[in-house]
């Protein structure tokens, strides 16, 4: 026979199973930051380009704010647990990353880097890997993001090579600057409200 | 009349269950997400961990991560196991209560 103290008692034990395992799934890992470096890195990159360094402009620029995502992030991240979530995210990123750099180096050092085909090639991998990321998270937004890429890929296409810029400048600007700060604004909030509504047991 | 389920006394102490409970949802985690997510003290967390060691539920890992030591603990397979039997055995236990 179960009386009322220990059906109360049972009651919060399976309260307590539910609350930490939503604590554990929340566990999010914070990455809006990398959207905004690595949306000004894009410009930086850019503008370098533009004021005649076309050669040392992007592989410099890439190189740098890899280095700095790595330091930075391995800061962040240690200490946090290691999720199959977070394992999936950071390799569509890396794998990304390390295909847009060999895509990079390599139509940099042949001369055929195509200003059409170098844009597109860049935002349609940055939609891909938006997209998947978006897919794994259930996260619209995101989705959006990398409708904006696949079009500035396809106008770098079809469009003049002012067209081109002006697409790739915008995707950046929406995708990277924008996208980056309204995820570090929700991630603020979210830790706020973590931080609020810490509650846990303290003893055996 | 069927016969209640006992409730595993190693998984029951409640430091212990959300211990567990916590493990459940990572590959792996360090003692001090742990203790910030319980909100518990380092000797309780320490001892607490090493219970459920003891019982096989958890495997500990030390490392160095940037020169800094971390413990890392993993759920094991009979720790998963014994957690879903706790679980059954709970739902168990409240189901009759609500029939008695």
């Amino acid at each position: 026979m179960v009386d009322f103290n220990d059906r109360q008692e049972l009651n919060e034990r399976l309260s307590l199973i539910e609350n930490m395992i939503a604590e554990g799934r929340q566990t999010t890992q914070r990455w809006g930051w990398t959207f905004v470096l690595w949306g000004v890195a894009y410009y930086v990159a850019i503008v370098w380009a533009y004021l005649g360094n076309a050669a040392l402009a992007w592989p410099v620029t890439m190189v740098v704010a890899g280095i700095i995502t790595t330091l930075v992030a391995s800061r962040k991240g240690s200490g946090g647990p290691e999720t199959t979530l977070g394992r999936s995210m950071a390799s569509v990123w890396i794998s990304m990353g390390i295909s847009l750099f060999l895509f990079g180096i390599c139509a940099g050092l042949s001369g055929h880097a195509d200003q059409h085909v170098t844009i597109a090639v860049i935002a349609i991998m940055l939609g891909m890997a938006n997209a998947t990321s978006s897919l794994i998270l259930r996260w619209k937004v995101q989705f959006a993001c990398a409708v904006v890429w696949w079009a500035a890929g396809v106008v770098s296409l079809f469009g003049t090579v002012t067209q081109s810029s002006y697409a790739f400048l915008i995707a950046i600007f929406l995708c990277q600057i924008v996208f980056g700060t309204y995820m570090m604004i929700a991630e603020a909030r979210e830790a706020r409200q973590e931080r609020a509504g810490k509650e846990g047991p303290s003893h055996a | 009349m069927t016969e209640l389920p006992e409730l595993n006394p190693i998984i029951h102490g409640k430091l212990r269950l959300a211990l567990l409970s916590l493990l459940s949802t990572v590959e792996e985690a360090e003692f001090t997400w742990l203790r910030n997510k319980t909100s518990s003290t380092d000797g309780n967390l320490g001892a607490q961990m090493l219970k459920l060691e003891e019982a096989g539920y958890v495997a500990m890992e030390k490392k160095f991560v940037s020169r800094k030591p971390q413990t890392i603990y993993r759920m094991t397979e009979s720790g998963r196991r014994a957690l879903t039997e706790y679980v059954q055995a709970l739902k168990q236990l409240l189901g009759a209560a609500i029939e008695g």
